[in-house]
């Protein structure tokens, strides 16, 4: 114990150094997501603001608010400091690959990343977490839960008891991620499997956002033009400038309620209405603020606050080729036809 | 000498007129020979490509020049013997039964090949894959599967596609899949691996823009006659505005493992102008879940049955 | 570790579960075997960059002499690439040790929870030769 704990300590001393000298500043709770006062908004060629770029959500605040949180909209200055600390240490681990080590050493089932056996290694990119005073990515109700219904609360629970459990009896009982389908629109802005890259390109009477996973694109005009009415997986989007916000009103999903989705607040359905404001703080920062209504789901609309990172210009998006390699589905099924042979 | 001055400014005259009016350089006008046009440029100077562009050609069905056929996939036609007319008659070509249903919705229709020349240069062992994959069409083309179509059978697949040129990167977004490029108009580093769609860097020549793409895997077919390629494809092309309404696109293969030379396809790209033109969705993976995994689960959702 | 630094480890982990799967997909106990693990020896022959997982195809020789054509599950790629890890970092016939567990069904597939390099290094983790910083453990 006390050897793991001097190694830990070296390796973040290391860690520390090394990022020190890859980044020159430590991310604070204070600097993260302040607009910097000496900056001012560029702008494309004719003017529009520019939000051009690589993004990324970096932040470690929780999509709903925890429960030790309840009735706090803000963490003080003392308890953010605290859990930067935690997230240096924990990037340094990663880093090090210490919590591959300590996962491989564990059984399955005690394993504190269930049903994905790899080391976080894999995802981050080695820089800690931003933490901020938000209590919740959720503002809007103020408790910062989303208001489900009782039928899609008890659907998000069910989603979160089968997820990576199943059964898997057919290609609909994965959910559409692991189909290679997409994970929606909702979260596209601040989640992804391999941490949620977005490049978004300007061009004029458009704004295009490249998700990385799963092919999803959307294509925004930005010119005055009516909603289209064809219904798509991932709506139809109308954009316009207010000041420097770009706030986009997406409508017309088709519903894909009946399928499993790993998260149910990302599901469309024919009566789902998003309305975003992109508003670029800094050189490196925007405010991603989303609206969602959709009677289907919640009972009346939510509002989450995302502080959203610029990646360096060499930052680049790589192509996802799921479906091209779908073998986790081929295994799955196999899987599933074992289960019921077992059962027989 | 007035009558030597008149004569002489009378044929000065005549010859200007006819200088005029019968260009020495007298050709048949040929795709392209208009007049050369120069496009409108973006705020930031460039040529101005953005828009949505489609392809109108059977380049998907097959690249090379051919006749209308029956389906994609066919039986083999029986061997003929004896004199014409002499003995009892033997059908040519006959649609596989798995898209005979289909009718003359599956057939192909003819086309004229947007290959140079006409003549793809394979080598022995390649001509002879080629035509095992065109026998094997159903099983192997990963058009089939809603796999990403690559380059540039992307260019010309039965969709369309935006141009749009942002600072630094131009995305080029396909309905097909949603496949969509990034072309790197900045310097960039090499691509990490080996791609469906490859790894664009682009540059202008005049008011061309020339893409270089490299980096490909070996998945990818040219058209759904069996034309590939291997991993070591290079694709060089080049979009050059020809009018308000139209690109000319050009594209050069090269790949040593699998052709004797390089050689080269190209067409004309039609604007979409239609008022409020929007790239829609296809996005075809569900639609073939079926097809792919149906019968792979303890479950076909087909039939609610219990697969064997 | 001390308790205190244990609390705040599973307060962030709480807080880290509760923002979604950070990495949806792919449920491991619906494809591999916990009751099956496996440790193979073999040269790697081909790598899908196929996500959100690679899939490394690896050539495993038995005692009895035969080669066996082994899939194994690695971890997703474009966070690699990120890391500095490319096509270059695992060339076609490197020797790997491959620690992990079996596909359920029995087949010669697997999950690769650990991979080194035939010589003891660490595949993917932060030592030289990936392009990730020197974590101290290099030799």
């Amino acid at each position: 114990m006390n050897d793991r704990y001097k190694a830990g300590t070296l390796l973040l001393a290391g860690a520390i150094g090394v990022l020190v000298a890859t980044y020159g500043s430590l991310p604070t709770s204070t600097n993260a997501q302040q607009a910097d006062a000496a900056w001012t908004q560029t702008r494309t060629a004719w003017g529009d603001p520019d939000l051009q770029g690589v993004w990324r959500y970096e932040g470690a605040i929780p999509l709903e608010r925890p429960a030790r949180f309840a009735g706090r909209e803000s963490l003080t200055d003392e308890e953010v400091a605290q859990i930067q600390k935690v997230e240096e240490e924990q990037a340094a681990q990663r880093l090090a690959g210490a919590e591959g080590a300590a996962v491989a050493r564990r059984s399955v089932g005690e394993s504190p990343i269930r049903g994905n056996e790899y080391n976080s290694f894999w995802q981050d990119h080695g820089r800690p977490r931003q933490v901020s005073k938000q209590t919740s990515l959720v503002v809007d109700p103020r408790d910062g839960r989303i208001p489900y219904t009782p039928d899609a609360k008890k659907a998000n629970e069910r989603a979160s008891a089968r997820y990576g459990v199943g059964p898997y009896e057919s290609f609909l009982d994965p959910d559409t991620g692991e189909r290679c389908l997409t994970d929606g629109v909702t979260a596209l802005m601040w989640q992804g499997p391999n941490g949620g890259h977005n490049r978004i390109v300007q061009s004029p009477g458009f704004v295009t956002i490249l998700h990385e996973e799963y092919l999803d694109r959307r294509i925004i005009p930005v010119d005055g033009r009516a909603h289209g009415s064809i219904r798509q997986w991932l709506g139809n989007a109308v954009g316009k400038w207010e000041g420097d916000s770009f706030v986009v009103d997406t409508t017309n999903f088709i519903d894909r309620t009946n399928y499993e989705w790993a998260a149910i607040f990302t599901r469309p359905s024919e009566t789902l209405h998003l309305v975003e404001r992109f508003k670029r703080t800094s050189a490196n920062s925007m405010e991603y603020r989303i609206t969602v209504e959709d009677p289907a789901t919640f009972v009346k609309p939510w509002t989450a606050v995302i502080p959203i990172t610029r990646l360096g210009d060499d930052t680049q998006i790589y192509e996802y080729a799921c479906h091209e390699g779908n073998y986790a589905m081929t295994n799955l099924l196999a899987g599933g036809r074992v289960d019921a042979a077992k059962k027989r | 000498m007035r009558t030597w001055i008149a004569v002489v400014g009378a044929a000065i005259m005549t010859g200007f007129a006819a200088w005029m009016l019968f260009p020495t350089s007298a050709r048949p006008q040929a795709e392209g020979d208009a007049a050369p046009y120069t496009a409108p440029r973006t705020a930031d100077g460039k040529p101005d490509l953005n828009g949505i562009w489609q392809a109108v050609n059977t380049a998907n069905y097959d690249i090379q020049a051919h006749p209308a056929r029956p389906a994609l996939a066919l039986l083999p036609a029986p061997p003929r013997s004896g004199s014409p007319g002499n003995t009892r008659a033997t059908p040519v070509e006959l649609a596989s039964p798995a898209v005979r249903p289909f009718g003359a919705v599956g057939g192909v229709p003819a086309g004229e090949g947007v290959v140079e020349g006409g003549e793809i240069p394979y080598q022995p062992w390649a001509a002879a894959k080629k035509k095992e994959n065109a026998e094997h069409w159903l099983e192997r083309d990963p058009e089939i599967k809603c796999f990403m179509p690559g380059v540039p059978r992307a260019t010309y697949l039965p969709y369309p596609f935006q141009i749009l040129q942002g600072a630094n990167k131009i995305v080029f977004a396909y309905e097909f899949a949603g496949a969509s490029r990034t072309i790197h108009m900045d310097p960039v580093g090499d691509s990490p691996a080996p791609t469906w769609m490859g790894w664009s860097r682009g540059r202008w020549d005049g008011d061309t823009l020339v893409v270089e793409v490299t980096d490909f895997n070996e998945e990818t077919w040219f058209d759904r006659a069996g034309n590939f390629h291997s991993e070591e494809l290079k694709v060089t092309e080049r979009y050059t505005p020809a009018s308000p309404h139209h690109l000319l696109y050009e594209a050069t293969i090269e790949d040593p493992k699998v052709f004797t030379r390089p050689w080269k396809l190209s067409m004309p790209l039609y604007r979409r102008f239609e008022r409020g033109k929007q790239l829609l969705e296809y996005k075809c993976v569900e639609f073939v879940e079926e097809l792919m995994y149906g019968h792979l689960g303890v479950v076909d959702p087909a039939t609610g049955q219990r697969n064997k | 570790m001390s308790t205190k630094f244990a609390t705040l480890l599973l307060g962030v982990l709480g807080l880290a579960s509760s923002a979604g799967p950070a990495v949806a997909h792919h449920a491991f106990a619906a494809e591999f075997d916990a009751t099956k693990p496996i440790k193979l020896k073999g040269t790697v022959a081909k790598m899908e960059w196929i996500n959100p997982h690679t899939w490394l195809h690896l050539d495993v020789k038995r005692p009895d002499g035969k080669t066996e054509r082994w899939m194994i599950e690695g971890g997703p790629p474009n966070a690699l690439y990120r890391r500095g890890f490319t096509k270059n970092s695992l060339p076609i016939g490197s020797e790997l040790v491959v620690e992990g567990f079996r596909a359920k069904d029995g087949s010669l597939k697997g999950n690769g929870r650990e991979l080194t390099f035939a010589d003891g290094r660490r595949l993917f983790v932060g030592s030289s030769g990936t392009g990730a910083p020197r974590d101290g453990k290099d030799r």
